[in-house]
């Protein structure tokens, strides 16, 4: 297995990270700037580019649509920006988008088909934007109903019309987002056969129920996983529209809770959050389980420093701890801090061979499985 | 009267039943059944028993397998002495095997952390309502207002008790790691 | 070092480490604006279930968190009136410095005699681990702290209670 690649950008939380559909620029969101950096090509890891100046508080999402390459951010200063390539000398023309929120946004996601993308908000909406080409600009409709609190996150169905979001009231919810006249009629799925804007297909909340912090549609769609503060991940096997679902399965890890999560195939998810390492799930409709973690196939650690015993029982002693020597600022895992975002590294391949990690740290991570 | 309201003071986001400020938080328990003090005295009953019995394992489990969520405070308070008094009986040799045990039962992950959720209720006890029932000390000429209700040299009461919470906890968190405290903290079916 | 210090400072640890566990979150009530939650106390569904760790009557912690802030309170062991005073002395000599803490909290929460409000920026600049150990070393020096000054407290009365009668003896 080779060992994770690591990228230190700066000394400033990353609260989300996006790469373009051939690795070559990437995009994270640094306070209220976007900065953009490229792959250098002395394979020394990447350099800083340029700048997206424009929100004038925290940027919360940023995305690259893979085709079309262009850039969707959003902030706590309620607003959204989609930013287009001008072609010349590298320079990005903003266009605001028209929430019509009036809490901070929340997390931002380009639908698979790029013509629109969702917002979540602190307002309880959600925003599916689209492009109004009479009128030049980019106008959302709301999801409003039943959301009760923030909006953390957004997913995609791969057809592009049910919309998955998480939220602070502890539910993972399935919407439908079909705009009329952009979207092909879907074929019917497990979730729904007829689906106009803002049909719900599906509620979910598990015993503990902790703020989900994000969710994930499988690679077929034919399953929904959400992660929420009680370290737990939940999946849900849906078995008809308007009927119960036919699993939900819960797993309650041993660890902190879990921020982000993908799938990398159809029974395997990855989950990386406030332990600062990438872990693994597997399992199918009867069950899920931790497998384990990234860094320790990686074969990382394992050299730690010899210490008189005598420093260790005083160390238990006065600090009430374990093992710990002098210098114990260090963490043994890659990431020194939450890991924020974690997500697919694009590649021409199906089959997902690579994840890239982002952190409060500074930090961008590639790891290979 | 209309005069005596200060309206600069009132919260009108609580008045707005659309308001965050009145997010409902029963939403989030849907499961949970009311349950009367009367039941939760019979089932504390019956765990006695089983501990009379030398079978404090036993107890133990069904003491946690029945965690009343949806009793009131005093039929909460009563399942927590029961729970607490079994703990007290387990000798700390006996906490580890019985731990493990009950870990790899099925349900066991659920049984740790409504133990964890009692452990921090248990030592979350013993201190009502500070600076209202203990002893009133004369207040000294030394002009601090808080001395008033500090109840001095009962300062070491409780210890024990604590003590084998504690020692409860470092052995549960040994075995389930820091996402059951976190479960404790996000789960709102207390105890 | 008491025998039941150590299970009483590695529960806190773990509580604690448990509890930083804290995200940027925007304000749901008031528009454009970033609060600690746990102050602010608007929304109910962001603020977790406090936790109290306790060593006996007297000497406990309460950890109460939220989404994007979590406020420590510590209760110091005060055996008698001297202590106390030492104690109060002393926590008030800290919080009015307490912009010098980043952390530390301006006023305790009531029945506590000092505390600390932990935000998710303070994670973001500061390595959680060693905010933990901040508060768990403050928690075992403070007790040391008040026991020395007493120590020095009664000293001192004897030295002055001897010189002042030295002229009749």
């Amino acid at each position: 297995m080779a060992p994770p690649e690591v990228h230190h950008l700066f000394h400033a939380p990353i609260a989300d990270h996006s790469f373009s559909s051939d690795r070559e620029t990437l995009a994270v969101a640094r306070e209220n700037i976007v900065e953009i950096w490229s792959k250098s090509n002395d394979a020394k890891g990447f350099r800083h580019l340029d700048e997206l100046r424009g929100h004038d508080k925290t940027v919360t999402g940023v995305d690259i649509a893979p085709r079309s390459g262009r850039i969707v951010t959003c902030s706590q200063d309620r607003n959204a920006y989609v930013w287009e390539p001008t072609g010349e000398n590298g320079a990005w023309k903003p266009t605001l988008v028209l929430l019509r929120i009036n809490r901070a946004a929340t997390c931002v996601r380009w639908s698979p088909s790029e013509t629109k993308f969702a917002v979540g908000s602190g307002a309880r909406t959600i925003a599916v934007c689209y492009f109004e080409e009479e009128n030049d600009w980019w106008v959302s409709k709301h999801l409003k109903k039943p959301l009760r609190s923030t909006v953390t996150s957004v997913a995609w169905h791969p057809n592009g019309v049910l919309l998955a979001a998480g939220s602070t009231d502890g539910h993972a919810r399935v919407f439908s987002a079909f705009i009329k006249g952009s979207d092909a009629r879907p074929e019917p799925s497990a979730w729904g056969e007829r689906l106009p804007f803002n049909t719900v297909c599906g509620e979910y909340l598990n015993p503990t129920a902790g703020w989900v912090h994000d969710v994930a549609f499988s690679p077929s769609g034919n399953a929904l996983a959400f992660c929420a503060h009680d370290s737990s991940v939940t999946v849900v096997y849906p078995s008809a529209p308007e009927q119960p679902p036919r699993a939900v399965v819960s797993v309650a890890a041993h660890l902190l809770p879990f921020t982000s999560l993908l799938w990398s195939s159809e029974t395997e998810l990855l989950a990386a959050g406030y332990d600062c390492g990438v872990y693994r799930f597997a399992g199918d409709e009867s069950g899920w389980r931790l497998t384990g973690g990234l860094e320790a196939e990686a074969g990382r650690g394992g050299e730690r420093k010899e210490e008189s015993a005598l420093n260790m029982f005083r160390s238990m002693d006065l600090k009430g701890r374990g093992a710990g020597s002098a210098d114990d600022t260090k963490l043994s895992t890659v990431h020194q801090n939450t890991i924020n975002s974690l997500r697919v590294f694009p590649s021409s391949q199906e089959a997902v061979s690579q994840v890239t990690t982002a952190g409060v740290d500074g930090r961008v991570v590639v790891w290979t499985l | 009267m209309a005069t005596n309201i200060n309206w600069r003071t009132i919260n009108i986001d609580a008045l707005d039943p659309d308001s965050s400020t009145n997010f409902d938080l029963t939403t989030l328990t849907p499961a949970v059944q009311p349950i009367s003090t009367a039941e939760v005295q019979t089932l504390s009953g019956q765990i006695r028993t089983l501990v009379r019995g030398g079978n404090a394992e036993g107890a133990l489990m069904g003491a946690l397998e029945n965690a009343p969520y949806g009793a009131d405070d005093q039929g909460k308070a009563l399942h927590l002495g029961v729970v607490t008094e079994v703990l007290g009986q387990i000798r700390q040799a006996e906490m580890t095997p019985i731990l493990q045990r009950i870990y790899q039962s099925d349900n066991g992950s659920e049984l740790c952390d409504t133990l964890m959720k009692y452990l921090y209720k248990g030592m979350g006890q013993g201190h009502p309502a500070t600076n209202s029932t203990s002893r009133n000390m004369t207040p000294q000429s030394t002009g601090f207002t808080q001395a008033g209700g500090r109840n001095f040299g009962g300062g070491e009461g409780g210890g024990q008790a604590m003590s084998v919470l504690l020692s409860w906890h470092e052995k549960l968190v040994e075995m389930v790691g820091p996402g059951s405290i976190v479960r404790v903290m996000s789960d709102r079916r207390t105890v | 070092m008491s025998q039941s210090l150590r299970p009483y400072l590695a529960c806190v640890r773990q509580t604690l480490t448990a509890a930083l566990s804290l995200s940027d979150f925007a304000s749901q009530t008031s528009e454009r604006h970033n609060v600690p939650e746990i102050e602010a106390a608007s929304s109910p569904e962001v603020l977790l279930n406090p936790l109290t760790v306790s060593r006996n009557q007297e000497e406990r912690v309460l950890v109460e968190p939220s989404i994007n802030s979590v406020r420590v309170s510590i209760r110091i062991k005060q055996a008698d009136e001297i202590e106390h005073i030492l104690v109060h002395k002393f926590t008030r000599f800290l919080t009015q410095r307490a912009e010098a803490f980043f952390i530390l909290r301006r006023k305790p929460v009531p029945g506590y005699d000092i505390s600390f409000l932990i935000t998710n920026f303070h994670t973001e600049d500061m390595l959680k681990h060693k905010l933990v150990d901040f508060i768990i070393q403050f928690m075992e020096e403070v007790d040391k702290e008040i026991s020395e000054m007493k120590l020095f407290l009664n000293a001192r009365a004897r030295f002055v209670a001897e010189s002042f009668l030295t002229p009749f003896d």
